[in-house]
């Protein structure tokens, strides 16, 4: 029996002589990640995270390494959930979607299970960051687009199966995490069988203080592909994945249960005729199971709250490619349909006949939006040109908007439909200078309806200031016009420089503005009154990004990058409390937009040793003092940090890899400006502290 | 061949991953109501979650009574009781596993109830 164990143990480790692959082969094996993360030149700014990049660091969060990316933040509200901010665009003003179409909506109105915290990051292949409103082919785009690209079966040549398995841990909040996946087939049958399980306990920041921040995920994912005839393919997917005992001291509750259910179906077609190239149907269908309570909280030994709410998304995107002599032509269609619905009990316990009260926090709350897009792009000698433009017809209805508290009526809003048409569109090129320098240019104009809780919250303090909240049904569509410019230095000897600036102007902001207590009475224990949502006139945001990546060509390699980004509001106000009562309203010219991260810089240093084999590695993240914060918003300033990380990569053989490193290696006690307070004066909310972690990948 | 047995050994290992994921952790709760000599209502949340209310006699104060059940991780526990005996007085506890979770006492106080509750702890 104990020789069954030994020689494949033996067989994992010994070395194999003569292995001269590049470091990425090991991520390419998986056939369909190079087809998908494939760069196109755009005139606009598209950033591609690899797997590998996952592999190499201790992350246990989608949210969390897209912070790898120029410009992306998040917001941090627990260990895990971190929602993205890129270029100062955050919450629905991103398009976040799984495999170029599937969305998923979260069930708390918090956003403490926001569309990427329903993804394991260890089933990801490589996520796709597209800024400014310019892809439009995606779905709505006003801010951009996040494109989470899991691994997915793939055809094969001839019969086979394979196996590989993740073994990762974590110092600090002695996180383990496990993957493994089967996959394999021929070139008609193909198939992906994938699980994850991650249990982590609480992290202790720089200063030695635990964060309560533990949780408990897990997932299986089944899909199954086939190839019909020649150029059809047909992609069947199904995940169920679970989330257990989450917490968020950043928000008035934690997440008990999640259960999450996606299904899709991917059609594909290729090489159709001469002229139709290329026919994509996808349609999904993602449910959200999100129970969330104060359990674990000082107030539950008075007032226990549970909530319970159930979030549907599905839709469709049919796509069709045209050849046009040089030109290459998209036209397409797409739906997305929500609905949400739920609510919240509250049980007295200290009463002596334990009162139960129910309030709703959606009332079968509906958006459907339907979209028609087209996208063209053609080559004149040195400039690429890309046009692209969509029309949403968005409608929105939900039951009334009814909050009654013992036996009076609180709030009451039965106005709660609204379609409106959206237009955006987009123009943008690229002019190939020289040989090696380009120049990009891009317009676009990203139109965008409000979203369930912009429509549909009913006093509850979702926002960033201390408010209840209260949804606003007739919201019009804010609409962003943006200029990118960019410019990218390719030399073979010297490297990849890129420079990218853009401007934003947005129109009908959607923010929120005091409501008097008159008109509607806050609701939670504590917040100074409450904001309605409405749309203000108008926003800025401008900023850039540098980026600089060796040539591989070496040993050794540099990259670095920085990036800064700046928003006012020409039109805040800003008001004014005096022991809980309004004193007076004052206007504030540009003032800094809230929750925008600020000036950041990234060095990392890498040098390959036996054959890139062995791949060492250092970090320097440096993160600027921001001052520039929202007087409106009661929103403080933020010092700045320098971390540093260091790390290994050692491919031992074909079949085995082994990472680890060390993040925050001089244990540096630190909080992103984007990380929200911990509820309860509890203070700021403080990253981990140094973490040591080792990730073992055998692949067979 | 050896590949084989990897796969189906890491096959297993799926199985078992999905399966063993979710772990119930039942706690045995008792309340207990001591301290009276002369009767007392008590309000009390049962297993299934709802509100339970009875009139308990009692013939001495050694006299105890007990509710017991099991519960998971994050049920509310809830136990309330009053007295008309302006001499009289009470004790009322929750135990969790045989430890006392919380407890509450009156004495002379026919007005108030005696009102302990909380949620079962997660671990």
């Amino acid at each position: 029996m104990k020789s069954f164990w030994v020689l494949p143990v033996f067989l994992f480790l010994m070395p194999t002589p003569g292995f001269s692959q590049e470091a990425d082969t090991l991520i390419d094996l998986e056939g369909v990640e190079v087809r998908e993360v494939e760069k196109r030149p755009e005139p606009f700014q598209v950033d591609i995270l690899k797997k590998r990049e996952i592999y190499e660091t201790a992350v246990r969060d989608a949210g969390d390494i897209l912070r790898k990316v120029p410009n992306v933040s998040g917001i941090r509200k627990g260990g895990i959930g971190l929602d993205p901010v890129v270029r100062g665009f955050k919450y629905s003003q991103l398009n976040v979607q799984l495999n170029n179409g599937h969305k998923i909506e979260g069930g708390c109105p918090n956003r403490m299970d926001p569309a990427m915290s329903h993804i394991d990051v260890d089933d990801i292949a490589a996520m796709e960051v597209i800024k400014g409103p310019f892809a439009l082919r995606y779905g709505p785009n006003f801010g951009g687009v996040i494109n989470v690209l899991t691994v997915r079966p793939a055809p094969a040549d001839k019969l086979s199966f394979h196996v590989k398995a993740m073994q990762g841990f974590e110092s600090n909040w002695n996180g383990s995490k496990q993957h493994l996946a089967l996959y394999g087939g021929n070139g008609d049958i193909f198939f992906r069988l994938m699980g994850n399980y991650k249990k982590y306990g609480d992290y202790e920041d720089g200063n030695g203080n635990t964060v309560s921040s533990h949780f408990t995920r897990y997932n299986y994912s089944a899909a199954f592909g086939a190839v019909p005839w020649k150029g059809h393919e047909l992609i069947l997917s199904f995940e169920d994945s679970h989330g257990r005992n989450v917490m968020y001291p950043s928000l008035p509750m934690d997440e008990r249960t999640d259960d999450t259910r996606l299904m899709s179906l991917d059609y594909t077609i290729d090489d159709l005729s001469g002229t139709f190239r290329e026919l994509n149907l996808k349609c999904y269908h993602s449910a959200v199971s999100h129970a969330m309570d104060n359990k674990e909280r000082p107030f539950s030994d008075t007032v226990v709250a549970v909530s319970e709410i159930d979030a549907i998304n599905m839709g469709y995107r049919l796509e069709g490619r045209f050849s046009l002599g040089r030109g290459h032509l998209w036209v397409g269609t797409d739906l997305e349909d929500i609905r949400k619905d739920g609510a919240r009990v509250k049980t007295r316990i200290l009463e002596p006949t334990m009162p139960v009260m129910k309030e709703n926090l959606w009332a079968n709350a509906h958006i459907r939006d339907y979209g028609f897009f087209t996208e063209f792009r053609r080559t004149f000698n040195a400039l690429e040109l890309v046009a692209a433009a969509r029309v949403d017809l968005n409608a929105a209805r939900s039951d009334d908007l009814r909050l009654e508290k013992m036996g009076n009526l609180v709030f009451f809003d039965g106005e709660t439909g609204s379609d409106f048409t959206n237009f955006s569109a987009s123009l943008g090129g690229t002019c190939h200078l020289t040989g090696d320098i380009d120049l990009s240019l891009s317009f676009g104009r990203g139109m965008r309806s409000a979203d369930m809780v912009e429509r549909f919250i009913i006093l509850l303090p979702i926002g960033y200031d201390n408010y209840d909240y209260l949804g606003n049904p007739q919201l019009k569509p804010e609409i962003n016009y943006e200029a990118d410019l960019g410019a990218q230095i390719n030399r073979e000897n010297s490297g990849v420089l890129n420079l990218n600036g853009f401007f934003s102007y947005v129109e009908d902001y959607i923010t929120g503005r005091y409501l008097p207590p008159s008109v509607v009475k806050p609701q939670t224990k504590g917040v100074l009154g409450v904001k309605e949502f409405y749309n203000e006139d108008r926003v800025f945001l401008w900023g850039w990004e540098v980026s600089y990546r060796s040539p591989a060509m070496y040993r050794w390699g540099v990259r670095f990058h920085a990036a800064r980004t700046c928003g006012v509001n020409p039109g805040a106000k800003k008001y004014v409390f005096d022991e809980g009562n309004l004193v007076g309203v004052t206007s504030l010219e540009n003032d800094p937009l809230s929750e925008i991260p600020p000036l950041e810089a990234n060095l990392t240093f890498r040098y390959t040793f036996l054959d890139n084999a062995v791949i060492p590695k250092v970090s320097v993240r440096a993160v600027g003092r921001q001052d520039r914060a929202s007087e409106a918003f009661n929103e403080p300033e933020t010092p700045g940090f320098i971390t540093a990380s260091a790390g290994l990569s050692w491919r031992f053989n074909r079949y085995f890899t082994a990472t680890g490193g060390v993040n925050n290696i001089f244990d540096k006690a630190y909080y992103e400006h984007l990380n929200r307070r911990i509820v309860g004066g509890g203070g700021n909310l403080y990253e981990p502290g140094r973490i040591f972690y080792v990730n073992l990948i055998f692949s067979v | 061949m050896k590949t084989h047995h990897i796969i189906v050994f890491l096959s297993l290992s799926l199985t078992l991953l999905v399966a063993g994921c979710e772990k119930e952790t039942d706690k045995k709760v008792v309340y207990r109501i001591s301290d009276n000599a002369s009767g007392y209502s008590v309000n009390y949340r049962g297993p299934e979650g709802a509100l339970h209310a009875s009139a308990v006699s009692v013939a001495s104060g050694e006299d105890v009574w007990t509710y017991a059940f099991m519960a998971g991780e994050g049920d509310i526990v809830f136990v309330s009781a009053i007295y008309k005996d302006i001499t009289g007085e009470i004790k009322v506890e929750i135990l969790i596993d045989g430890k006392v979770y919380k407890q509450g006492y009156s004495k002379y106080d026919t007005v108030k109830y005696v009102t302990v509750s909380g949620v079962v702890p997660y671990e």
